[in-house]
């Protein structure tokens, strides 16, 4: 081989050799970008886009609190965000059993008619003068379903968060001291509801 | 609700971490399924056993 020849040979070799770092160096980038990538929508799915259920609890019945519990308690173990908004006899039926508070006179006619705690509850249908409610109760503890009181609790581990509208409390002539406790429990109208429920995926009327 | 109490008992677990769960709800296969598809966490398996269901769920 001719000394030119060997010079062009090893000038070869080291263009091929930087070609392959090269080469090796956009692999390494193309890595490290698809893994940004991967963390980036992990990030945006888990925490910025975290799907919500929003329920609004009207009604007062034991039959429908089970419901909105056992939704608000199931989307919650799912890793959803919850909200629970109470209105008008849903207000009502998160009284406690007994408190005593300064009322005006037609304030506490409303509160002899209004329930006294979860347990008094009617049920929307077969009420049978009380006798309904103890007979679901009764069943549900046969069953080893939870009772809404345990639901409520388990609630409040799970992070469900429970809005009270504050014209119901106003309309049934409701103090707050008379509410059962809860963690992060707030007063709220309609313009924090709509926002709440707005960007989530489902919403509920109970 | 065994869903309810396996969110709240494996939310305290590490990751990785292996749970058996038993239970004698209808709704329990369906359930746990939807709730690892959901989740993220593995359904490693599903068992129908008399009278119950059992399964295993590794946390992710």
């Amino acid at each position: 081989m001719s000394a030119a020849a060997q010079l062009a040979s090893s000038g070869l070799e080291n263009r091929l050799a930087a070609l392959e770092a090269e080469v090796r160096r956009l692999a390494q980038s193309s890595l490290e970008q698809s893994t940004r990538l991967e963390q980036t929508t992990e990030l945006v799915l888990g925490t910025g886009q975290r799907e919500k259920l929003s329920l609004i609890v009207f009604s007062g019945s034991l039959d429908r609190l089970i419901a909105a519990f056992v939704l608000a308690t199931g989307a919650a173990a799912m890793g959803m965000e919850v909200s629970m908004f109470f209105t008008f006899w849903g207000t009502a039926a998160l009284r406690r059993e007994r408190v005593r508070v300064e009322k005006t006179l037609l304030e506490r006619m409303f509160g002899w008619m209004l329930p006294r705690g979860v347990k008094k509850l009617p049920l929307s249908q077969m009420n049978m003068g009380g006798g309904g409610p103890a007979m679901i109760r009764y069943v549900m503890k046969k069953n080893g379903v939870a009772s809404v009181e345990e639901m409520i609790e388990l609630s409040k581990e799970l992070g469900v968060q429970l809005n009270v509208c504050s014209m119901s409390m106003e309309l049934l002539g409701m103090k707050p001291d008379e509410l059962i406790d809860y963690p992060g429990r707030s007063f709220c109208g309609v313009a924090k509801f709509l926002e709440t429920a707005a960007p989530g995926k489902i919403t509920m009327f109970l | 609700m065994p869903i309810v109490l396996l969110a709240k008992a494996l939310r305290d677990a590490g990751r990785g971490s292996q749970m058996t769960v038993r239970a004698d709800d209808r709704a329990f296969p369906e359930d746990v399924k939807a709730w690892c598809r959901k989740t993220g966490n593995e359904l490693v398996s599903l068992d129908n056993r008399p009278g119950y269901y059992e399964a295993v769920i590794r946390k992710a």
